[in-house]
């Protein structure tokens, strides 16, 4: 299976779930900005959680499959298209060879995933087959998909995925009547993100704390894979000091000397020195990821006890829906 | 033999659901760093469950681990972050003294200072009051320890930097060159890649500091012990040929 790209759109690279053996050594997780979405779009193929997917920022990318295909499209934002329908998303295609496709923009939402039966193969890099730009390395050479480049399956498959690819292969476009939900694994509320207290939380005054749970923040236009810049209400110190650097993860929110908030993404540095008012629990970060600069969020705070629940819960949830595709397809050929 | 801090001393936080980072201290000071380092070295003998990476830093140490595998530990406390700590706590208890770890070989690094490499070593002689020649031998005759690694894949925060050579650092960061060897405040370090960076740069290293393609793609890591060695421009040319 393999696809040639037409038009990469903005800044597409290959990602799995993230590169986790190296922090010691300064390097970032990096990894799917919207784990969950490129985990659903795993899934919907009987692929490995971790296989490689395409990461689409916004509408714009296209390409045309060089083979018979079986792919998924998850994330917000952009839905799939032929010449003449749209693609349903959060299940698995069979796109007969020579077809030409195209992400169509679909608000709300920044980030679609794209798997492959098999997962995409390029060669891992320690660890991981996630790009990381600024290192250069990672996914395919180091880099943003360009035009003319071909991404092919490992075909390695799993009997799952290959009980999929036989009930829905011949020779038009094919997909079952089943998709998967992906809202029902997020929070009702998409601005509202749930945080817990970071450990510098009490360095700011009552006001400014009070303001972080009360105002709203706008998505600066600063923000990339490393971290989003968030616009509101300034913060002011209560206590005055240095926080030596200490490990920050995907998720912190630290206050600049300015006052300014950051939010921490999947590409971001593994030490930082900025107080840490926050910490966005793990599954909200998948909200975060489709924020496009000028959307509002507000944060809402929940205990690190509910924060590690909801973790625990979200990863039987996926568990669940592994097994689930699984027994709808065991048996069949 | 290096005492550790007892049970009081230790503050054990989550940093996210299957993180916790163990504070040591508030400054910056050998003894702390050194603590760190042997608390790193004895958990990665007895590891924590579902553990995966430690991150070490100038005070702290955070632990990496899988949530799921943890809550199934036999661990008291009812959530991972309970467990974790309780663990953490546990092993301090037991390891009261233990010893320092064996002399590290001394990692050399080139680096051709001053010039188009150096550019803001005639800064740095003159905010310092000192001869270029001096800034050099004062940079180069000290060997350094690997406090922590952060800001980039392979940055090295060294510490034991002269005094003497105390210079602030730029008001904006600008564009620095992979090798670039910086120094600012009471700090010194060797910036791996190409990005932006405020230290005063007074040399370059053809040394890599970081490739993805080493089985350790960091060439420094936590406790090393790392020396300047000045090279001239022809055998820095030498050493990017061969």
């Amino acid at each position: 299976m393999k696809i040639r790209i037409k038009r990469a759109g903005l800044m597409a690279t290959i990602q799995d779930q993230g590169r986790h053996h190296y922090l010691s050594q300064g390097v970032p997780v990096s990894g799917a900005m919207d784990s969950l979405s490129a985990q659903i779009a795993n899934l919907c193929l009987g692929n490995d959680v971790n296989d490689a997917v395409i990461e689409f920022t916004q509408s714009g990318a296209s390409f045309v499959t060089e083979e018979d295909m079986l792919i998924c499209l998850s994330g917000a934002g952009a839905c799939l298209k032929t010449e003449i329908r749209r693609l349903p998303q959060h299940r698995p295609l069979f796109i007969p060879a020579g077809t030409g496709l195209y992400l169509e923009n679909a608000p709300p939402g920044n980030r679609s995933y794209l798997a492959v039966a098999g997962g995409w193969h390029v060669p891992e890099a320690l660890g991981s087959r996630s790009t990381y730009i600024t290192a250069r390395f990672g996914g395919l050479d180091g880099r943003f998909l360009k035009e003319k480049d071909v991404l092919k399956s490992t075909e390695k498959f799993t009997p799952t995925t290959m009980a999929i690819w036989n009930a829905l292969k011949g020779n038009a476009i094919n997909y079952p009547k089943w998709g998967v939900a992906r809202a029902l694994f997020l929070s009702r509320d998409f601005k509202s993100i749930r945080v817990m207290r970071g450990r510098e939380f009490n360095w700011f005054d009552d006001a400014s704390t009070g303001n972080f749970f009360a105002e709203e923040y706008i998505l600066g236009h600063n923000s990339n894979r490393m971290g989003y810049q968030l616009q509101g209400k300034p913060m002011h110190r209560a206590i005055q000091g240095e926080l030596l650097s200490t490990a920050v993860t995907p998720g912190t929110i630290q206050v600049t000397n300015n006052g300014d908030l950051i939010l921490l993404m999947a590409d971001c540095q593994t030490t930082g020195g900025y107080p840490r008012i926050a910490q966005v629990a793990a599954v909200d970060l998948p909200l975060c990821a489709q924020l496009q600069p000028g959307d509002a969020i507000n944060f809402k705070e929940i205990s690190w006890k509910e924060a590690e629940k909801l973790y625990i819960e979200h990863q039987l949830e996926l568990r669940k829906l592994a097994v689930t595709v699984q027994q709808r397809y065991s048996g069949s050929f | 033999m290096i005492d550790l801090p007892g049970k009081s001393d230790l503050q054990v936080y989550p940093i996210n659901e299957g993180a916790v980072t163990i504070e040591f201290g508030k400054t910056i000071d050998e003894d702390i760093v050194n603590r760190v380092n042997a608390f790193d070295r004895l958990l990665n003998e007895k590891v924590l469950p579902g553990m995966y990476q430690t991150v070490p830093a100038y005070a702290s140490l955070t632990v990496f681990f899988d949530l799921l595998t943890i809550l199934d530990a036999p661990l008291p406390g009812k959530t991972g972050f309970d467990k974790a700590r309780a663990y953490l706590l546990g092993l301090n208890e037991q390891a009261s003294d233990f010893e320092e770890a064996g002399q590290s070989e001394i990692i050399t690094i080139p680096v051709c200072y001053g010039g188009v490499f150096g550019y803001d070593l005639e800064y740095v002689a003159s905010h310092t009051k000192l001869d270029s020649n001096d800034v050099i031998k004062l940079h180069s005759e000290v060997v350094y320890k690997v406090c922590m690694v952060g800001f980039t894949p392979g940055f090295a925060y060294l510490g034991g930097l002269n005094p003497a050579l105390e210079v602030p650092r730029k008001a904006t960061p600008v564009k620095v060159s992979p090798g670039a060897v910086g120094i600012a405040g009471s700090q010194t370090g060797v910036y791996p890649l190409e990005t932006p960076g405020g230290w005063q740069i007074i040399g370059r290293t053809p040394m890599r500091l970081f490739d993805a393609k080493r089985s350790q793609p960091s060439l420094l890591k936590a406790n090393d012990k790392v020396k300047f060695e000045p090279i001239s421009l022809s055998e820095f040319e030498k050493y990017s040929g061969g």
